[in-house]
């Protein structure tokens, strides 16, 4: 049990896809402008990572491991586009404003990265808390940075005024360097409270 | 079993692409008719907020069901004319059954160039007429609607869209109001059906009325989307003098 209840804490605090790991920039910097899509691409991440960790690591005693990559990129496609699909239908707001970055979870490397490390050679239950916990690891981040943004750069949250009408917004919050200071800070906060974290 | 044969690696791709295959295939078919209505509310609002009935943000507080019922309640009449100006059809407006016209978007030349397109009108109670207009942008379609009074030339608002143009340059045909609101009160100039309008680059001058600003950093988008109202107004331009004749007439009459 201490086992799994590392792999599910890991990837949330000392081995975090964005912070340490330094995977899935790209998208964290293109959908924090505001919270609900946020947390929307932090959910679609979380499912597709738990799914596609499931599905291979099910799979894994079958794959030829001469086109594993295929294979794990056939499934995690697969998985992309059922979240496409279903947002589509249910949120279609949010992934008009998600645009391409739902597609593009396909080419983020923590889906292929978890299923290249451990999927493949972890049983089914593992994988999936390994998954959705790298998922949850990468939305946490991804939900800071767009409380931020959204609160300085539009005076919002979700949408809801909290900040004084007078407030002028931060043109350069709303712009993808001000993720990047945000995020370096982030980095920062961690690995002062973390000293495993902390090069000699 | 060696899972390293050529032949085991083989038949194991294929299972699992059809597999794939037809999991997808099945999800997208049964999702297809909420996609469908979603789609259609998006471009009812669309076409209310060219015709300044809300903004973006009141459509979509309201849901699906709330734009289908403002937008029945609002029309006056819904039809399609033909490239001479002549009316070819009734479009149903009741709020069950609203048919729009919106499979013009890829074709664009296209339609226009083989006979006999079915162009859709939408006329509001408030006296607008909305119509359509479809295009390339630099990486994908872009298209809006674009609200007339009730001469037929002079435009009463614009809305804007894109597939996939580039945030903050090209995308501000959609996100930028000032781009937008610079539309209103121009007047196209119908007498001219190849170029009754111009985005000009460098500023448009000052009191020319078929002409507006281009967007700096987005030349190819704006382009595209000129070229998307020359060719459209200018494939509406009979019908517009027509029935602005026929309204003068009316009036005349009275």
């Amino acid at each position: 049990m201490a086992n799994l209840k590392e792999t599910i804490l890991n990837p949330i605090l000392k081995g975090n896809p964005i912070t340490v790991l330094v995977l899935g920039i790209c998208s964290s910097l293109a959908v924090t402008v505001q919270l609900k899509g946020a947390c929307v691409m932090a959910l679609s991440v979380i499912a597709v990572t738990g799914l596609s960790s499931l599905v291979v690591s099910l799979l894994r005693n079958t794959i030829p491991n001469r086109v594993r990559i295929i294979v794990q990129l056939v499934v995690v496609a697969m998985m992309v586009i059922l979240v496409d699909q279903i947002l589509k239908a249910f949120a279609y707001d949010v992934d008009k404003q998600l645009s391409v970055y739902i597609g593009l979870i396909i080419t983020n490397c923590i889906v292929m990265g978890r299923i290249e490390a451990f999927a493949l050679g972890n049983k089914p239950i593992p994988s999936l808390l390994d998954g959705l916990a790298n998922g949850f690891g990468y939305g946490l981040i991804l939900v800071i940075v767009a409380f931020f943004r959204e609160l300085l750069g539009s005076g919002t949250i979700f949408g809801l005024q909290v900040l004084p009408a007078g407030y002028v917004p931060n043109n350069l919050v709303i712009l993808p360097p001000f993720a990047l200071i945000l995020l370096g800070c982030i980095i920062w906060v961690h690995r002062a409270c973390d000293k495993d974290l902390q090069e000699k | 079993m060696n899972t390293n044969s050529n032949v085991y690696t083989i038949i194991y791709t294929t299972v699992i692409v059809v597999v794939v295959a037809a999991v997808l295939a099945f999800v997208s078919t049964s999702l297809k008719p909420m996609q469908n209505a979603n789609i259609k509310a998006e471009t009812l609002s669309q076409m209310m907020t060219a015709a300044g009935l809300g903004s973006k943000e009141d459509f979509s507080k309201m849901g699906n069901d709330g734009v289908l019922g403002t937008y029945s309640e609002n029309i006056e009449q819904a039809f399609t004319v033909n490239l001479a100006g002549e009316r070819t059809g009734e479009l149903k407006t009741a709020k069950d059954e609203i048919e729009l016209i919106d499979n013009l978007k890829p074709q664009n030349k296209a339609i226009l160039a083989a006979g006999e397109p079915q162009l859709p009108v939408y006329k509001f109670k408030s006296g607008v007429t909305v119509v359509p207009v479809y295009g390339a942008g630099l990486w994908g379609p872009i298209w809006g609607y674009i609200a007339l009074e009730e001469d037929l030339k002079t435009i009463a608002g614009a809305y804007f869209d894109h597939d996939s143009e580039t945030p903050g340059l090209g995308a501000k045909i959609k996100d930028e109001p000032s781009f937008k609101a610079q539309f209103e009160g121009k007047v196209f100039n119908l007498e001219n059906p190849s170029n009754p309008f111009d985005i000009v680059k460098g500023g448009a001058p000052e009191g020319a009325m078929d002409k507006i600003d281009a967007i700096s950093g987005a030349t190819m988008t704006c382009n595209g989307l000129n070229q998307a109202i020359d060719i459209w107004i200018g494939a509406y331009a009979n019908y517009f003098s027509k029935a602005a004749a026929a309204q003068a007439e009316t009036t005349e009459e009275e």
